[in-house]
């Protein structure tokens, strides 16, 4: 280790057992202590710190003479708050420095008191945060949500926004580039193109029914026979090797086929039936008749026990090579072992199809054997039979017609003018129809002078000759790159309430307000506890609460790179392309973050609870009792299960890993920063990871001993080791193991995977989760670390407003927001830290509303 | 003149000397009056320029990659078809784009690195030449053009937007030429200019909106909407750009048009035309990122040799399953590639600009996204990296069983043009050992 990563190490934070277990805000200032009496702290700075954090020395690379004792500006108030910090969770000065209890609570009092002042007053000037561009998700949701466009599809023209804070809604990295405005003009303009329509009648819709063998592009697929037949009477039927014109039609009429699939979608595989492409962008209806199978050797089909889950997949028709978006589309259906007809929805762009996507099947793929030409081998059927779904027909209707013509969203534009029709007097109707876009587009009432501005753009162009519609547009695609569409501001003012009605909805639905809201606001009656309560509440249960859940999961728990490493083939095969394990892990982390909130769990269900959300494959997964059906349930778990709480959530231990090992530093790290709100300091520089030994020969606790070894080590790991460590009996997608895997040491296990391909990895040494809190109790597994964590309830609670307030705010917890955080821990204490009670407390908070507060 | 490359028994030399003949009557006059473009785009050094080409069914594994590592490696058959650059360029091994599986399906992402092409929820990314035609301003005509040798327009592209929509590659060298160096039609420039100042006018209303923020902001706000105006200013000047850029005339050319080659069979003449335009698009600065796709895939049974025709198609070739007949072919063509990259970095080196030769001004990459189109093996890619003031004439081994990210190599690519990029797709860094000294 270079010097340079030493010093680092030791004079890093040392997050002490002390901290999870105490953390509380010790100190609160006082808020009589004048701004003169800061100078007093010289003294005991001269006495207890300046040995180390001298010019000489400057240890962590601090000198406190060069720091000046000046709050005002930012980046030295930042440096005090951290000293502050550290004095009061006993990490500095080192303990063998012994710091009498009333000095430290003295330089405590000053240090806190000066920079709360400083502080508040700054947030009194200039409030809390700077203004927020949008990002790209909530642009798109603004634009989906003004212009009534459910579909609209445009955040992936815009670039992918700086996260700050871990989440995309910082406002200090939500910056504007030439790059950036250029992508909101362009994606302005698409989005109102999409809006409009230029036929006096919606585009014809086409009914189309398959049958036969059309219900498939081909009469095979990868994967020999045994992935895919077409069948009559249960029985696989053989065409002739080179049918005639007269038999491929008949056989392409005849109904008495079944299409009888047995894989799902993973390359190479092309399944959506033949003739059809969306000739339009639109949504399009699909009805079709279908059953649960179980193919029993010689391609014989019997009823099956369990339903099969499934979804269409909208692509290009081309063939096994995808090329363009690959979407899952039309929801999970659950295919019944009795005969039924299905419907669903399908959203399709111009020139995609749609396949047949079984979910949880075997995914044959190709093998070369020395190089030689591709081998299928379909796995090996489970005893009863292998599961798949037999299609009987199908049936497409669309592109579907919006309920009136012209749709809403052209309406939104132009109101009750009909499709390519000249006003009578195009400039005054030019500018109500402006003044009235711009009303329903920005978030508060827009003054005459910007109004005007916009106008004067759509006049000018009508001057010059340009057909009216053309004209108009160009100023709504103005006004949807102005500041106004594209900054969220603080309520700074008492008497606004437009800031608070667009904090409240971009926070739980990730988007503009909606009606209600917005006429709340104009009545000036947001400040009011019961409506802003009765508000959150009805967001909350409203279904576009689902957009808050996505998008926080998908920054606060990282569920957004869930897809990020492919489990390793060699040491886990039966993880092999299971997309449909990933996607329920996916989904169960959204609804237990939902249910969290709407429900009202305690805070401590971020670590321990005695129930999963599960579904037929999670029921595996889990090794509770098996289930039917993707949809999922809330499991009581069986005594004993290591599982229940966040954190040992499959979709949490998947993002913590690599696709080949699982690290109990990073591991250990990100548990103690997401979920306890105690974030380790960065890694030093110039150290190498520590790369877990995959041959199976030595262990990670070997390999991790120089971490309690070295003590400058040791002063950081010591604090998040082992909470990856008991981590340790969960796999990298979650699943249990007692023992390792690796590939030379150990008891050879050999088999065939879900692709076909033999694998053979070997069991190594048994999984020891046991452990030491630094400064705390011992722990033997994972039940006793999630009581160790689950004793801190008010930790957790803190950390799950600290996760709100940037999020809902832009700028993280600042130092005078502190005592009103721990106001709202005091408040919610009585319940057990409720996640529910937190978030409405927060909202009525300051914090939330800006310094007028609430009423 | 007449078009010796649609003649099927031209022989060979004599296309050549035709493609260098055209370079060099009409380019020189064109680097010398190019500089500078405008007055306040002036660069004191000559411009780097890039060229990127992928053949998406790669090469012989075998026979590409060198069996010794670092700068004193033994050239691989292949290699020694440029055994006369060896210094100038770089031979790399163990690099791939991670997640980047699925077969064929790989070649739409071997420029964005998106993972996952054929699972659900894919969507492509931007590739390497439209983010630098972002990142850079606009000093040539064209902020990059996309080629294709037999390219499947509607399915396959090296170019891709943001959000996952494919740019259409041309084939077609004729449309190319015509782009570069024939004067526009005046009501197609007419309605181009119309459609900048439309945006023109968009940009001056968002600026108009400066007045009104007069009530009294934090700084920090402030300096927000100081970054927001300023945007708004740098995108209108880029218009004014892309405005004079289509008020200048085109260089023009005293020379004849090529002739299109619209046979498929004439594989590596068309090939040997597409970066004869590529290098003509650099000599008059019409742009200097260049996109070229080699669709072997959607080749189909091909001239070998004059007389000669491939046993099968391309790609049916490239299955071979270690059938002699089949990888002795697949070795011609393979080596036949070669030599047309060695003539193309023969002709970047003959001419010089400032004072430095072409090549020394041109990045050119050449490789595939498959690794092994035997196997469908998207993982170590041949990738072969010359030109470009790189510190050449090493081959970078990394490792085989985990590779490191060929966009790694894509960000030192980058950071080369002056384009200030922490990343690009699934880097991890960059690659130091490419850095001079």
């Amino acid at each position: 280790m270079t010097i340079r990563a030493q010093n680092f190490c030791r004079t890093a934070v040392i997050l002490s057992a002390a901290i999870i277990f105490h953390l509380s805000a010790r100190v609160h200032a006082s808020e009589h202590v004048s701004i003169e009496s800061f100078g007093s702290l010289s003294p005991l700075l001269e006495n207890h710190c300046a040995e180390c954090h001298d010019a000489d020395t400057s240890k962590g690379g601090l000198d406190l003479a060069k720091l000046p004792l000046q709050l005002e500006d930012r980046a030295s108030r930042e440096r005090w708050i951290r000293i502050h910090d550290r004095i009061a969770k006993g990490e500095m000065p080192p303990k063998k420095h012994k710091l009498p209890e009333q000095e430290r609570l003295k330089m405590l009092q000053l240090l806190g008191s000066n920079i709360l002042h400083v502080d508040s007053n700054e947030v009194a000037v200039l409030g809390r945060g700077p203004l927020r561009r949008l990002n790209r998700d909530e642009y798109q949701n603004n634009l989906r949500d003004l212009l009534q466009l459910p579909n609209l599809d445009i955040r992936d023209m815009l670039p992918e926004d700086r996260e700050g804070h871990h989440f995309n809604k910082s406002a200090e990295t939500l910056d504007m580039s030439r790059v950036q405005l250029t992508a909101y003009l362009d994606t302005a303009e698409t989005a109102l193109k999409a809006a409009i329509v230029d036929t006096p009648a919606p585009p014809a819709s086409r009914h189309l029914r398959i049958v036969g063998t059309d219900l498939f592009p081909s009469l095979t697929t990868f994967g020999n026979r045994e992935a895919m037949f077409f069948a009559r009477n249960n029985e696989g039927v053989v065409f002739p090797p080179k049918p005639t014109p007269e038999e491929a039609a008949n056989t392409s009429k005849d109904e008495s086929l079944e299409l009888a699939l047995f894989r799902s979608p993973s390359w190479p595989y092309y399944g959506y039936p033949k003739g059809f492409v969306a000739p339009k962008d639109g949504e399009y209806k699909i009805r079709f008749s279908a059953r649960a199978v179980r193919q029993l050797p010689k391609y014989v089909l019997a009823p099956a026990s369990e339903p099969q889950p499934m979804t269409f997949r909208a692509r290009r028709p081309s063939g096994p090579d995808v090329s363009g978006d690959v979407r899952a589309t039309g929801g999970l259906i659950d295919i019944q072992p009795e005969q039924a007809v299905y419907e669903t929805t399908v959203i399709l762009r111009k020139g995609e199809t749609f396949e047949y996507s079984l979910l949880g099947l075997p995914v044959p793929l190709a093998f070369n054997i020395k190089g030689g030409g591709p081998t299928y081998r379909y796995p090996p059927f489970p005893p009863e039979g292998q599961p798949g779904a037999a299609f009987q027909w199908l049936e497409i209707n669309g592109p579907l017609a919006p309920p009136s013509w012209p749709p809403v969203s052209h309406k939104v534009l132009f109101d009750e003018l009909s499709v390519g029709q000249q006003p009578a007097d195009p400039k005054r109707e030019a500018s109500r129809l402006m003044r009235r876009f711009a009303t329903l587009a920005v978030r508060e009432p827009i003054a005459n002078e910007q109004l005007e501005i916009f106008n004067r753009l759509v006049l000018l162009r009508i001057e010059k000759g340009e057909p009216f519609q053309n004209a108009l547009l160009a100023g709504y695609q103005a006004l949807l790159c102005s500041g106004h569409f594209l900054y969220l501001r603080e309520p700074t003012q008492p008497d606004d309430h437009f800031a608070i009605a667009t904090r409240l909805s971009h926070f739980l639905t990730n988007t503009r307000p909606d009606e209600h809201l917005s006429r709340l606001a104009g009545e000036k009656l947001l400040r009011q506890k019961y409506n802003l309560n009765t508000e959150a509440t009805r967001l909350i249960e409203g279904h576009n609460f689902e957009r808050f859940v996505r998008n926080f999961t998908a920054y606060w728990l990282n569920l957004r790179h869930i897809r990020r490493d492919d489990p390793d083939i060699r040491l886990y095969p039966e993880y092999r392309f299971d997309d449909y394990l990933v996607e329920s892990m996916e989904m169960e982390t959204r609804a237990f973050v939902s249910s969290m909130i709407r429900e009202n769990w305690e805070s401590k269900v971020l670590v321990d609870a005695d129930f999963v959300f599960a579904n037929d494959r999670l029921s595996k997964h889990y090794q509770v009792p098996p289930l039917n059906g993707s949809t999922l349930r809330k499991v009581v778990l069986p005594k004993g299960s290591p599982y229940g709480g966040l954190l040992t959530q499959a979709s949490i231990l998947k993002v913590t890993a690599n696709g080949t090992t699982t690290s109990p530093v990073v591991r250990g790290a990100w548990v103690m920063e997401r979920l306890m709100g105690l974030p380790p300091p960065p890694p030093p520089p110039s150290v190498p990871a520590v790369e877990p030994d995959i041959r199976g020969a030595k262990t990670i606790r070997e390999l991790l001993a120089f971490h309690t070894k070295n003590q400058s080590c040791a002063a950081c790991h010591a604090t998040f080791d082992p909470i990856g460590v008991a981590l340790e009996n969960f796999d990298i997608l979650g699943g249990w193991r007692a023992r390792y895997r690796g590939l030379e040491e150990g008891e050879t296990i050999k088999g065939i995977d879900r692709a076909g391909h033999e694998y053979a990895y070997t069991l190594s040494s048994s999984v020891d989760a046991s452990g030491k809190i630094s400064d705390g109790p011992d722990f033997q597994n994972i039940h006793d670390l999630k009581a160790i964590l689950a004793a801190n309830p008010r930790q957790l609670g803190r950390n799950l407003l600290h996760q709100f307030v940037i999020y809902a705010t832009g700028t993280p917890v600042r130092f005078s927001d502190r005592p009103e955080i721990e106001a709202i821990l005091d408040v919610c204490a009585g319940r057990g830290f409720r996640v529910r009670d937190l978030l409405m407390a927060f909202i009525e908070s300051k914090i939330f509303l800006g310094p007028a507060g609430a009423q | 003149m007449k078009a010796p490359f649609v003649a099927s028994n031209a022989p060979i030399h004599s296309r050549r000397t035709f493609l260098r003949g055209v370079g060099v009557t009409m380019a020189l006059p064109f680097l010398e009056c190019m500089t500078p473009v405008f007055s306040r785009a002036a660069a004191p050094d000559a411009p780097q320029r890039m060229l990127l080409i992928s053949n998406n069914l790669g090469v012989l594994p075998k026979l590409f990659f060198p069996t010794t590592s670092g700068r004193d490696y033994e050239l691989s058959p292949y290699l020694k078809e440029l055994a006369s650059f060896r210094d100038q360029f770089t031979v790399f091994s163990g690099l791939s784009h991670p997640g980047v599986t699925g077969g064929h399906s790989t070649e739409n992402c071997f420029l964005t690195a998106a993972r996952g092409p054929t699972k659900s929820g894919f969507r492509n990314q931007i590739s390497l030449d439209q983010f630098i035609a972002d990142k850079m301003s606009q000093a040539t005509r064209f902020p990059t053009l996309n080629l294709g040798v037999n390219i499947d327009k509607a399915n396959r592209s090296l170019s891709w937007t943001r959000d996952g929509v494919l740019l259409p590659a041309e084939d077609s060298a004729l449309v190319v030429f015509r782009k570069m160096f024939l004067q526009g039609n005046p009501g197609e420039i007419a309605r181009q200019l119309h459609r900048l100042e439309e945006r023109g006018s968009i940009l001056d209303a968002l600026l108009e909106q400066n007045k009104c923020f007069s009530r009294p902001l934090g700084h920090a706000d402030r300096d927000k909407l100081e970054q927001y105006f300023t945007s708004v200013r740098e995108v209108e000047e880029r218009l004014n750009t892309a405005r004079e850029w289509e008020m200048r005339a085109k260089p023009s050319s005293t020379d004849p048009e090529p002739l299109d080659i619209k046979d498929k069979k004439l594989f590596f003449q068309k090939f040997e035309l597409l970066l004869a335009m590529a290098r003509l698009a650099f000599e008059s600065d019409s742009t200097r990122i260049v996109t070229l796709m080699v669709d072997a895939f959607a080749t189909p049974v091909f001239q070998l040799h004059e007389e000669h025709n491939t046993t099968d198609g391309y790609h049916n070739l490239s299955h071979h399953g270690q059938a002699t007949e089949k990888v002795k072919q697949l070795e011609d063509v393979d080596l036949q590639q070669m030599g047309l990259l060695r003539n193309l970095l023969t002709s970047l080196t003959e001419r010089t600009e400032g004072g430095s030769s072409l090549l020394n001004n041109t990045m050119v990459l050449y490789g595939s996204n498959m690794g092994d189109a035997n196997t469908h093996d998207n993982s170590n890619l041949p990738i072969l990296l010359a030109g470009g003031r790189f510190k050449h004439g090493s081959h970078l081994a990394f490792k085989r069983d985990s590779n490191t990210p060929l966009c790694n190599l894509f960000v030192s690519m980058l950071h080369k043009l002056g384009v200030e990029a922490e990343s690009f797709g699934s880097s991890t860094g960059s690659l130091s050992q490419l850095e001079n000294g």
